[in-house]
């Protein structure tokens, strides 16, 4: 029986949840479970919203085969918005059935079909399938870089070793080989590498995003080459009151210069982390000559409140340049950004002159626990 | 069955799937071929794409299960027999 496309609604929840269950039958871990509402319970689509998204399922009589969420969002290309979509969560019930081996395809390419301009973002690594796919297809992957910055070296080293032939140890040594320091080293380097502190600045926790928040979009979106819609109305919607985001708002000299989203998650048994209390800055945004003062603000916050690590993923150049000042080290990315050939072929031009795309994980899936 | 397009299909599924032409026969599928997974399937798409000057839809994609199913979409695509 054929495979067709359709929206994901009320009358195949379930036929979503079979699925589920036949993919966990198979071995497939449970993040990577499809929502089984119709309805998103992040970003769904509401009248005059331009951040929403929409699921789909590839379905086979009344059963569902696979399913794949599009995101909608305006990306700034240089200044000039434009819609983009990102391309969220395939998974094809040929994981764990060969009969199905083709429903991947279909998906990808029903997708690109009725949205050329469409990215994905995350997905584990380049060796894995959907980036393999991606490039057959002639999409552009990037890793985007990430940096860390150990807080309590002892309690880095107790809680990332003991992982052993996991993906943590995995991490420590593949972040040992990349900077080339050594364990014994990682304090000192990270000390030398810290600028003083600009006293002129200031940061205070805000509970949501205001007016404030539009002025920095509005004057530094087109500094970048791509960057996904971060004004007031979309930083609301993204980084909900409701949920443990840490808002950072920072000034200089009484003139908010830039902001960033924070969290401070205690992990537990976590197999990148294991038991480490993990700062993250999700997201952030400054024009590039303020990425310095608001990534040490965004820093100095987590380190302030007692993390263990910090951690960040970030491609501009600016901003990358601002996390080595803020005493950060570069480790190994999994974090990849691909783009299909229309994106790719509306950012080419711009990409040498305005820097390396503005992607952070605020940008991926959504209210992740890091 | 036999025929040029036919012929081909096979040597280009052989080379994507990493296996000898012996294996590659009408019923082949990837419930039959251990390598045929989801990305070789997409590789195999695009390589029958490329040799044949044609591009797939997805509903095609979706009917191209065996070698036979690929035969018969790409001789309703190419417009002659195989």
């Amino acid at each position: 029986m054929a495979i067709a496309i359709r929206p994901f609604t009320r009358e195949w929840i379930p036929a979503v949840v079979a699925f589920n269950d036949r993919l966990a039958a198979g071995g497939v871990p449970p993040e990577f479970r499809f929502p089984e509402s119709d309805v998103p319970d992040w970003l769904p689509h509401v009248d005059g919203r331009r951040i929403y998204q929409q699921f789909y399922l590839a379905v086979e009589g009344s059963d569902v085969r696979g399913a794949y969420i599009l995101k909608y969002q305006d990306f700034s290309f240089g200044g000039d918005l434009r819609r983009v979509v990102h391309y969220r969560l395939p998974i094809s019930e040929g994981i764990v059935n060969k009969a199905y081996s083709r429903v991947g395809v279909h998906m990808l390419r029903s997708a690109m079909k009725a949205e050329p301009v469409l990215f994905c973002l995350g997905m584990g690594g380049l060796d894995r399938p959907l980036p393999q796919m991606l490039k057959a297809v002639g999409w552009h992957l990037l890793e985007i870089p990430f940096y860390f910055r150990v807080q309590h070296v002892s309690r880095f080293l107790r809680e990332i070793v003991p992982l052993r032939r996991t993906a943590g140890q995995r991490f420590v040594a593949d972040v040992a080989a990349s900077t080339g320091a050594g364990w014994a080293g990682i304090s000192a380097l990270q000390r030398v590498r810290r600028t003083a502190v600009d006293g002129s600045v200031t940061t205070e926790i805000v509970s949501d995003f205001g007016s404030w928040a539009d002025d920095i979009w509005t004057r530094t979106h087109s500094c970048y080459p791509l960057i996904g819609c971060r004004d007031r109305t979309t930083l609301n919607l993204l980084y909900l009151e409701e949920k443990p985001f840490i808002r950072l708002r920072i000034s200089r000299g009484g003139e908010v210069i830039g902001w960033a989203v924070l969290l401070d998650t205690q992990m537990r048994a976590n197999k990148y982390f294991g038991n480490l209390r993990l700062g993250s800055i999700v997201d952030c945004l400054a024009a590039p000559n303020d990425a310095r003062a608001v990534m040490r603000a965004a820093a100095d916050c987590l380190a302030d409140r007692g993390v263990d690590l910090i951690i960040c993923n970030q491609a501009h150049g600016a901003w990358t340049a601002a996390l080595r000042t803020a005493g950060f080290l570069a480790g190994p990315s999994n974090f990849i950004f691909g783009t299909s050939k229309p994106l790719q072929a509306g950012l080419s031009p711009l990409e040498p002159a305005l820097g390396r795309p503005y992607i952070m994980r605020g940008d991926g899936d959504g209210p992740v626990n890091l | 069955m036999t025929g040029p397009v036919f012929e081909r299909v096979c040597g280009i599924a052989a080379d994507v799937l990493n296996v000898h032409g012996t294996a590659i026969t009408a019923d082949a599928s990837p419930e039959t071929i251990e390598g045929w997974d989801s990305l070789q399937h997409l590789n195999l798409v695009l390589a029958l794409e490329q040799e044949f000057g044609v591009q797939f839809e997805p509903e095609e994609i979706d009917e191209m299960n065996s070698i036979d199913r690929i035969l018969r979409v790409l001789q309703d695509k190419i417009g002659h027999a195989a």
